[in-house]
């Protein structure tokens, strides 16, 4: 077994014991603190779009989201609440931890469900900055990951980590930096760069509070520097452990949205 | 008067004369270092212009860039471009040009980057057409399938007939495109197999053009000067003699460009023509000069004397000549379109320094010529003059003799080509100002028999409101007027949102029948749309509609840029709005630089009239204030008259597009072949007062001051005719046509206005 000797010698080599984990780890625990906090959570989120000519978009919608492995799959329901045009359209996703995910909409104007079938996560979410993987989360295992360094960063000690998708056919980003504050493992702030080695998208989050005892972010900032775009996310009313049951994230409660969804 | 000291002064002191002139020339020379080439056809409208203004916003709003494209074409191959080998080969070539430094890799067409919505078992796909990767036969066929029965994609990305596919590559800057185009060309090279990929866009034809430019400028421009030299050899015998109108040629040419770049203005089609209309404008002074001088010389010996008589004989209609042919140019001030005001101003500019540098250049050099080598000059006449005086002598002849034949068949051809005129088609396209064979014409030809049209030009309804576009009663509306569009001459596709909504929709349903259509209420759009924009890429849509809902931008491809097909589809629209209302609060706008090209067209049509006219008067008056009487300034303006009306009608029946480059002759006709008669008048004139008789006036008009003329009128033909070797069409149609007009003006002159003299002999005053 190779990878504890290395870790052990690691270890003996590093001055703060404490502190020692590897990226590896810095990752995994970030991606369980940001996108799998309790079992259930359920927030409203504010989703504002602008782009380089200042027009600008609005979406305001719910998410529940559900673990049923942590780590590993999990499943979403996103139910819009606005434009008041696309009220009640939901959108629902089975993360799946290897394979495609599953994707539903529905149309409600003609009371229809589709599975949406997309390989592509890359792609924006309604329209914004953020990626369905920015939303769901990216699987920790699609890149290789090298702690570059700690910094201070926006008043918080932060890891600094370095992300190289292990097949980049897959992916728009050549690499991308992670900061990862020490203290809550929430990501602060994500740099995306492309084959060039230019800066094209970053994505930070500018507030964080603490409910009902886990660290959340409830402001994110996306920019695409290429284009201009901006999008702002805010979440409200975030609550954890409601005990979202399995059953609404069928396809039947797609037409008959669940009480949690509302206010 | 302070010309006659200044040209005593240069006899003085020529060698300081020669000096200052070749300090001020370098000076001007330093300003070529910060020449900018401008090859943008919106130049043609200045930047303030409305339509303009207009056009680039909606280039913004939607995203609508300079595109380099390329067309993937396999027509021997009967599955086309549908073959795992070229699609492989497709999908390799727009990842690698993904990569290129430059372009605008988020609005790259191409089967790889732009969605396709497919739907199917209970599913609804928004990817790209292609995956990247090889493909399997089967795939293959699957996609071109998939393409063609999507509306969007069809005619645009896929040809109907499955032999082509088309890669637009959007660039940020269009002065990195040539560099683009290589990198493409070489990236296509590399993976090239059976089919053909031609490589063309407005920014390819742009660059081309402004390489081809500078071959002008680099080859027809200095030939035109060797031909003048060559021709003025002919003339005088005297290699040192005719240094001096050619160093007055260059030296002009260099403080006319000097100026042009030192102010900032760009070397532009017209402008690049600066110096090939300088080069024998310039020299027809000294031509006159040296005329003289020539036969001057031999009776006196003394140059310093000959000069003060022939320069005394000369400088009247010199400084008209002079003045007149920068008017005509100057006129062109009077049109809205900046690169040909331009142009205009600084040929005149460069018409007035060839005047003042003939009067007091020409002295001085001559003075500095060694005694020895003057002995020659003057003493053998020209080979040709025999047989010149005899034709002058007939045409003399005739003009008087057969005065009333020669006015009515004046006139006759002036009906006749007034008729010519009324049936002049009035129309450009800029890929015509290539040449047939030219690569960028081949690729326009074969893109556009294999695509729905390459020449966009796009109609935006504007509705100032949020969601305004999401409505049926909008969509339905738009549905209609893309459909009228569709069945206009030329049109071969029309793209909208609609398209959108419907492919959608229909995929939605499983392609159920009757499900290929606008649904019936707003929220139904909008919900199709925001799948649209979580399930694929909203840039894709930004495309058709802004992202507010507020306007909706319908793609009109023409397979011709005609202006006349543009005018139409304009027109067509234009009624069609009218007998079908828009909905309320609704308004349309072109856009597109097929569009615009039309735009400039008409204020240049309109603007040329308006120069004619402003020429046509000003030359008018100076002409009676010249001869200092109203009729000998209506008769100087007689064979102008008649050679534009000639000109134009040819035009007219020939079937000849008026363009622009024919529309800029007629102001330069005016200002250069009212020479002919400003000489030919004023020596009439002259010698009638002296001889008192008409006869002996025509045998003495039609020996030296003819045959002054008829040199003059050969050097500017024969001057214009290197431009038939200039690689674009517009230099040739001008060499062509000023070719023609001088020697048609140079003999309407000849014959017309001794014809009306005689006539008039009783009225005339002299």
């Amino acid at each position: 077994m190779r990878k504890p000797i290395l870790l052990l010698l690691l270890i003996l080599a590093t001055p703060s014991l404490s502190l020692a984990l590897t990226a590896d780890e810095i990752i995994d625990k970030s991606n369980l603190a940001y996108y799998y906090a309790a079992n259930d959570g359920k927030a409203r989120a504010k989703m504002y779009i602008k782009d380089s000519r200042g027009r600008e978009r609005y979406r305001e919608m719910t998410i529940l989201r559900k673990d049923i492995k942590d780590g590993g799959k999990q499943n979403f329901y996103i139910y819009f609440h606005e434009p008041a045009d696309v009220s009640k359209m939901v959108f629902m996703v089975w993360k799946q931890a290897e394979g495609d995910d599953d994707r539903w909409l529905y149309l409600p104007a003609i009371d229809l469900v589709k599975r949406i079938a997309t390989s592509d996560k890359r792609s924006s979410f309604a329209g914004g900055v953020f990626t369905y993987e920015d939303v769901s989360g990216r699987r920790t295992g699609d890149d290789t990951h090298t702690l570059l360094r700690d910094e201070k960063f926006a008043g918080k000690d932060a890891y600094v980590i370095k992300n190289v998708p292990k097949d980049a056919a897959l992916v728009e980003f050549d690499h991308y930096i992670s900061w990862i504050d020490k203290e809550t493992f929430l990501p602060i702030k994500g740099e995306y760069y492309n084959d060039k080695g230019k800066l094209y998208r970053t994505i930070e989050v500018e507030k964080t509070a603490v409910i009902d005892g886990y660290p959340t972010s409830i402001k994110g900032v996306g920019k695409n520097l290429d284009t201009g775009l901006t999008t702002t996310i805010e979440f409200v009313d975030v609550k954890y452990n409601v005990g979202l049951k399995e059953k609404i994230f069928q396809e039947r409660y797609l037409r008959k949205a669940p009480r949690e969804v509302e206010k | 008067m302070i010309l006659d000291t200044i040209i005593k002064k240069t006899l003085d002191r020529p060698k300081t004369t020669l000096l200052i002139y070749a300090i001020i020339s370098i000076l001007f020379l330093t300003q070529f270092v910060k020449i900018k080439v401008d090859t943008d056809p919106e130049n043609m409208l200045s930047k303030e212009d409305p339509a303009r203004v207009a056009h680039r916003e909606f280039k913004g709003e939607f995203a609508l860039h300079d595109a380099i494209v390329v067309g993937v074409v396999d027509d021997a191959n009967e599955l086309g471009v549908f073959t795992p080998k070229t699609l492989h080969n497709i999908s390799n070539i727009s990842e690698e040009i993904l990569k290129i430094e430059g372009i605008i890799a988020k609005d790259l067409v191409s089967p790889i980057t732009t969605d396709d919505i497919r739907g199917g078992g209970g599913s609804l796909i928004i990817e790209p057409l292609l995956k990247k990767g090889a493909v399997s036969s089967e795939e293959a066929l699957k996609m071109r399938d998939s393409a063609l029965a999507n509306p969007i994609l069809k005619d645009m990305l896929i040809s109907a007939d499955g032999k082509a596919i088309a890669i637009a590559v959007p660039i940020k800057e269009k002065d990195q495109s040539y560099r683009i185009s290589r990198e493409i060309q070489a990236i296509t090279d590399k993976y090239k197999g059976s089919e053909e990929y031609h490589i063309t866009g407005l920014p390819v034809a742009e660059d081309t053009f402004g390489v081809e430019m500078f071959k002008q400028m680099a080859i027809s421009a200095p030939l035109a000067g060797l031909i003048i030299f060559l021709l003025m050899y002919y003339f005088f015998r005297s290699f040192t003699l005719i240094i001096a109108p050619m160093i007055v040629a260059m030296v002009s040419i260099v403080w006319t460009m000097g100026l042009l770049i030192g102010s900032g203005y760009t070397l532009h089609i017209m402008s690049s023509m600066i110096p090939i209309f300088l080069m024998p404008i310039a020299v027809v002074d000294s031509i006159h000069i040296l005329s003289e001088f020539y036969d001057e010389y031999q009776k006196t010996g003394d140059r310093r004397i000959t000069f003060a008589k022939v320069m005394h004989n000369l400088m009247t209609p010199m400084f008209y000549t002079s003045v007149t042919s920068a008017v005509g140019f100057a006129s062109l001030a009077l049109t809205p379109i900046p690169p040909v005001k331009v142009f205009g101003l600084h040929v005149a500019f460069g018409i007035m320094s060839a005047w003042f540098l003939t009067i007091t250049l020409i002295p001085a050099f001559v003075m500095l010529v060694p005694e020895r080598l003057m002995k020659n000059f003057g003493s053998s006449g020209d080979g040709s003059t025999s047989n010149m005086i005899k034709i002058q002598e007939m045409v003399g002849h005739f003009a008087t003799k057969r005065s009333k034949w020669v006015i009515s068949l004046t006139l006759l051809v002036v009906a006749i080509s007034s008729y010519g005129i009324s049936l002049t088609i009035v129309n450009d396209n800029p890929v015509y100002w290539f040449e047939k064979q030219h690569r960028i014409r081949i690729a326009d030809k074969v893109l556009n028999s294999h695509f729905g049209g390459t020449y966009m030009s796009y109609l935006v309804l504007d509705g100032d409101e949020k969601d305004a576009m999401k409505s049926p009663a909008m969509m339905h509306y738009i549905e209609d007027l893309q459909s009228h569009i569709d069945s206009i001459k030329m049109v071969g596709k029309t793209t909208s949102l609609v398209d959108v909504i419907k492919k959608v929709g229909f995929e939605l349903r499983d392609r159920a029948e009757g499900s290929d259509k606008i649904p019936d209420s707003s929220d139904a759009i909008a919900q199709y749309l925001f799948l649209y924009e979580m399930s694929g890429d909203p840039d894709d849509l930004y495309h058709l509609v802004d992202p507010e809902y507020k306007k909706a931008n319908i793609w009109v491809h023409l397979k011709k840029g005609d202006n006349m097909y543009m005018k139409e589809v304009i027109n067509s629209v234009a009624s069609y709005i009218k007998t079908n209302p828009l909905p309320e609060g609704i308004n349309t706008k072109w856009a597109g630089l097929t569009y615009i090209n039309v735009v400039w067209q008409e204020k240049m049509v309109a603007g040329m009239l308006k120069a004619l006219i402003g020429s046509f008067v000003m030359v008018l008056f100076i002409m009676t204030f010249l001869f200092r009487s109203l009729l000998f300034g209506l008769i100087s303006m007689v064979p102008l008259t008649v050679t534009i009306a000639f000109i134009y009608g040819v035009v007219g029946f020939s079937g000849k597009f008026y363009d622009m480059p024919v529309a800029v002759l007629s102001s330069l006709t005016l200002g250069l072949s009212v020479d002919f008669a400003i000489h030919l008048v004023q020596r009439a004139r002259q010698i009638l007062a002296e001889e008192k008789d008409w006869g002996r006036t025509i045998d003495k008009l039609f020996d030296e001051p003819v045959r002054a003329i008829v040199r003059n009128a050969v050097v500017i033909a024969v001057g214009f005719t290197p431009l038939f070797v200039a690689p674009l069409m517009p230099y040739k149609t001008v060499g062509l046509f000023m070719a023609l007009i001088m020697a048609v003006s140079g003999a309407i002159t000849l014959i017309v206005i001794p014809s009306i003299m005689t006539l008039l002999k009783g009225v005339m005053k002299t």
